[in-house]
């Protein structure tokens, strides 16, 4: 699963920098397009819904995404992994 | 399904300020409804007049948004005329202790089968900051310049001396723990009374020296004190700070309950 944060809700208020174990989220720099300063991601492969939601067959962790006051944290699905054919030029 | 699946998608997102405490109590509560497994068609949101009161406004099952302090009133025929119905209540502390107070006693007394989520800002939020009936004492607000001189409601002890079955308090830090609480509650037949306390930035944290909405969830977490920890000290004999509030469940029983299918 990847984790991300929806910009066109999040309103900046940074408690889920707060709240995760892992210290995922980060008080982002710059603000966006609607003047807001959405936090940052650090590896977020490191949650642990990330990992093992799908293997456990339900949501793990979650505090995130239940602090959120804006309904903004949530996951979507990975595409599988496909190999690429890569073009070596010399 | 997930909790997300109540939501409104479209009506998101909500018009509560940048880091309104409302907005977590929501997920909690959802969390709570989704785990019991019950349908849309046969569960009801209920609230008054609020911030907090604008949540039903956000999910997709059939709800009422009242009048002022009168969700408790609504509910009540909600759950008489068809019992068969879940229903849950929205409130703030207001709504449900100032002008909606004698419905929270007498729903209590009657121990009437609702769950009531009340998010306790410590202010009348959406009017702008005046005082309410659960401002702590020297805090500061629209009404209260010079600092709140009267001694606040504890809803919780307020709920159980009325007679209502189950009683928990937690805050916006505690997402886990008010998710099962709320669920402990779906599942208690009778009145069940969950109180969570919330920042609210814009009228409270402003005035309140909270210059960050975390500044704000820290304080709830770190003067939050635990239910079995508040006993021991109290055997003990050890002094409890006055700033300090109990969290946890405070209150299970099982009185006679009104509403409950038979
Ligand atoms: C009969 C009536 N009296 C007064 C009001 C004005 N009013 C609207 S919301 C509110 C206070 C709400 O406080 P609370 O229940 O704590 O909700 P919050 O906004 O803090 O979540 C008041 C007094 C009203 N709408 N109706
Ligand atoms: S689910 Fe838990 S571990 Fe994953 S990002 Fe959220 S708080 Fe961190
Ligand atoms: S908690 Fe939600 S709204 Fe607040 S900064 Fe994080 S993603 Fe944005
Ligand atoms: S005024 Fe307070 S309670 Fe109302 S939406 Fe803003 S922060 Fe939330
Ligand atoms: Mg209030």
């Amino acid at each position: 699963m990847k984790l991300a944060i929806d910009e066109t809700r999040c309103k900046g208020c940074n408690l889920c920098t707060k709240v995760c174990p892992y210290k995922i989220f980060r008080e982002g720099k710059r603000p966006n397009r609607r003047g807001i300063v959405v936090p940052e991601l650090d590896r977020p492969e490191r949650c642990t819904n990330c990992r093992l939601r799908n293997l456990y067959g339900r949501q793990l962790c979650g505090v995130c995404q239940l602090t959120c006051p804006d309904q903004a944290i949530h996951w979507t699905e990975e595409e599988p992994y496909e190999p690429h054919k890569v073009a070596i030029e010399y | 399904m997930s909790y997300e699946d109540w939501f409104r998608q479209d009506r998101l997102p909500h018009i509560y300020c940048a880091g309104c405490g409302n907005g977590t109590i929501i997920n909690c509560t959802l969390a709570a409804v989704d785990s019991m497994g019950w349908t849309k068609e046969e569960t009801v949101f209920v609230s008054g007049i609020g911030c907090s009161s604008r949540a039903p406004g956000y999910i997709l099952t059939d709800s009422l948004h009242t009048t002022h302090g009168r969700a408790l009133a609504f509910a009540t025929g909600v759950k008489m005329a068809n019992p068969d119905l879940h229903v849950v209540v929205f409130t703030g502390d207001g709504d449900l202790a100032a002008i909606g107070g004698n419905h929270f006693i007498h729903a209590c007394r009657r121990n009437i089968d609702l769950t009531v989520v009340c998010m306790n800002n410590q202010i009348y939020g959406m009017t702008g900051g005046q005082g309410s009936p659960t401002t702590p004492k020297g805090c500061l607000s629209s009404t209260t310049p010079y600092g709140c001189a009267e001694i606040p409601f504890d809803l919780c002890q307020l709920a159980t001396a009325a007679g209502a079955n189950y009683v928990a308090r937690w805050t916006s830090y505690h997402v886990k723990e008010l998710e099962k609480a709320v669920k402990v509650g779906l599942e208690t037949p009778g009145f069940s009374f969950i109180e969570a306390l919330v920042q609210c930035p814009t009228a409270f944290g402003r005035r309140n020296k909270f210059r960050l909405v975390a500044d704000h969830v820290e304080y709830l977490k770190v003067h939050s004190l635990l239910r079995a920890k508040r006993d021991r000290m109290l055997e003990n004999g050890e002094h409890i700070p006055e700033d300090m509030f109990v969290v946890g469940e405070l209150t299970r029983r099982n009185r006679p309950a009104m509403g409950v299918k038979p």
